[in-house]
């Protein structure tokens, strides 16, 4: 297997963006190139992720990127993992230069949904749910998260103001970084008092709906080299799954493909949980944080939400999650979340996270799902 | 017909049709092909009444379309009675947490437009 890298990383902005979904996936495909210091024709293969091209009139957007950057003879495929796109995508591509298929490929992810209003957007993302027992009954995405929250209550000793520390931390957080959806300071109280979404969650217990593009440049060790940039090695990758429904799930909080994808991430790099020193995690609700933060191996299971309390998860704590603002604050264009979570471990392990910069850090863990975890992807990463 | 429509049959009147693992005993919903334990195609059908409690639920104040007019209502997932197999629906005429608390004894009434309709016991 060759040793993968990522050389380069862009982003747009993320919020509510005017272009079209071709325009930002293909300036953020510019700013990685840019950011990697190479020539487009470089590159040996795209790969796109995202879940609602139709609400922006383009699907099979790989050859509209392609051709754009004056590459239309390269292969390209575009994947749908709901909320997890990004991170499948990802793996797709580390898969084929790690098996010498490719030395040097795109990744990028994009979606654009907000033009659409609520209505759409909820009932669309409800799609991805086990239909028939879920959307199809009436459960909204955080519908089926407060389920897991109202189930978390029940089982552990937590509160709904532990779950309003973890939005309080990202939005902190977020604050710090210029490319957030929501970059606005807010209070325990502020969030105990939004409105209810789908109890015990609130306005500010749930992530945006956001629009935005996010993509890297993944190549093999000597292509790396010879290029004279910062780059980053991927030391471990593992991939899972749950359950497509809740009710088939024995413990609801808990998600197993969390579970599957970082083990089979941590054997890989041969490292364990206490040598990552910070994580961007799926959080797209807040309750979602704190089972992650379990699942992933730094707390023991119901003992995340002491770990918020104690702001071990916070910037300067024993390990800091979601340094970007996470999906709660940076915001959740969800074809675009998986690699935008690789674009911060980037910035992050080459000194460009400005005053966000996690101090002495060597090692991110990145962990991306789709729906309520139905399908999941861990990436591990390394400064060089 | 298919398993999906036996399926939704069997809740209109109720009931949740489950299918017996022929190997193992391993109970799933009717809507599953494999045994999940031991990877078994054959299965028996078992209907199960359709009695149990709440598990974990939810009242949704912004809807998918189609729900607008029953908000806000739960959407819940409950434990049938004997065997412990899960099951999820639409709960209407559910204002607040205090309505309905985990352990609440509910029945599966009918299957609509809802899914499977589900209402206090
Ligand atoms: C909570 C939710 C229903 C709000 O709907 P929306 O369409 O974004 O709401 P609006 O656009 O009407 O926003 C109203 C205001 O709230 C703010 N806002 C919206 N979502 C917010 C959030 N999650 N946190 C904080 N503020 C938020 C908006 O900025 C806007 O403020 P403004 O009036 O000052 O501009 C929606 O964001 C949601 O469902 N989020 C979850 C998304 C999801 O399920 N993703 C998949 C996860 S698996
Ligand atoms: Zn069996």
């Amino acid at each position: 297997m060759e040793k993968v890298c990522v050389l380069g990383a862009g982003s747009t902005k993320y919020g509510r963006l005017d272009d079209s979904i071709s325009d930002i996936t293909i300036q953020a495909s510019v700013d990685a190139i840019d950011s990697a210091g190479i020539e487009p024709k470089e590159i040996k293969a795209g790969y796109i992720s995202n879940v609602f091209g139709v609400a922006d009139k383009q699907v099979h957007l790989g050859p509209v990127v392609m051709t754009n950057l004056g590459i239309s003879e390269r292969p390209s495929l575009s994947i749908e993992s709901a909320c997890g796109s990004g991170s499948v995508a990802f793996r797709e591509a580390f898969a084929n230069v790690a098996g010498g298929f490719y030395d040097a490929v795109l990744v990028t992810g994009v979606e654009k949904v907000t033009h659409t209003g609520t209505e759409w957007t909820t009932t669309y993302f409800s799609y991805c749910s086990d239909f028939f027992y879920e959307g199809g009954a009436g459960a909204s995405f955080p519908g089926l998260f407060a389920s897991i929250a109202r189930a978390y209550l029940n089982e552990f000793k937590a509160t709904e103001e532990d779950f309003a520390e973890v939005a309080v931390k990202n939005h902190d957080n977020g604050l710090l970084n210029p490319k957030a959806h929501l970059r606005k300071k807010i209070t325990v109280d502020d969030v105990m008092k939004s409105d209810v979404v789908a109890s015990p969650l609130k306005l500010y217990d749930c992530c945006p709906f956001s629009d935005g593009a996010s993509s890297v440049i993944l190549c093999n060790e000597s292509f790396a080299k010879e290029h004279n940039k910062d780059y980053i090695q991927v030391i471990g990758s593992g991939r899972g799954g749950s359950p497509a429904a809740l009710q088939d799930r024995e413990h609801m909080t808990t998600i197993p493909s969390t579970k599957i994808a970082v083990e089979a991430a941590y054997k890989m790099a041969g490292i364990t949980p206490k040598d990552i020193d910070f994580a961007e995690v799926h959080d797209c609700f807040t309750v979602a944080e704190i089972i992650d933060t379990e699942d992933l191996g730094f707390f023991e299971k119901g003992q995340g939400v002491q770990a918020v309390r104690e702001g071990q998860t916070k910037r300067n704590g024993q390990i800091p999650i979601n340094p970007s603002g996470g999906l709660k604050s940076k915001g959740h264009p969800i074809g675009a979340t998986g690699v935008g979570q690789i674009v911060e471990v980037y910035d992050q392990l080459t000194g460009k996270a400005g005053k966000r910069t996690i101090k002495d850090a060597k090692i991110g863990l990145t962990q991306n799902f789709g729906a309520t975890g139905a399908s999941c992807a861990v990436h591990i990463f390394q400064s060089v | 017909m298919s398993a999906k429509q036996e399926f939704v049959d069997n809740a209109k009147s109720g009931k949740i049709l489950a299918r017996k693992c022929s190997k193992c005993g391993d109970l799933h919903l009717a809507t599953v092909y494999f045994c999940k334990k031991c990877g078994n195609k054959g299965f028996e059908n078992a209907v199960l009444d359709g009695t149990g409690t709440i598990v974990t639920y939810t009242i949704i104040t912004i809807p998918p379309a189609g729900f607008e007019k029953y908000t806000p209502y739960a959407w819940v997932v409950l434990k049938l009675g004997k065997s412990g197999l899960r099951v999820s629906g639409f709960m209407t005429g559910i204002k607040t947490p205090a309505d309905l608390p985990i352990g609440t004894n509910v029945k599966i009434t009918g299957f609509d437009d809802r899914g499977i309709i589900v209402e206090r016991q």
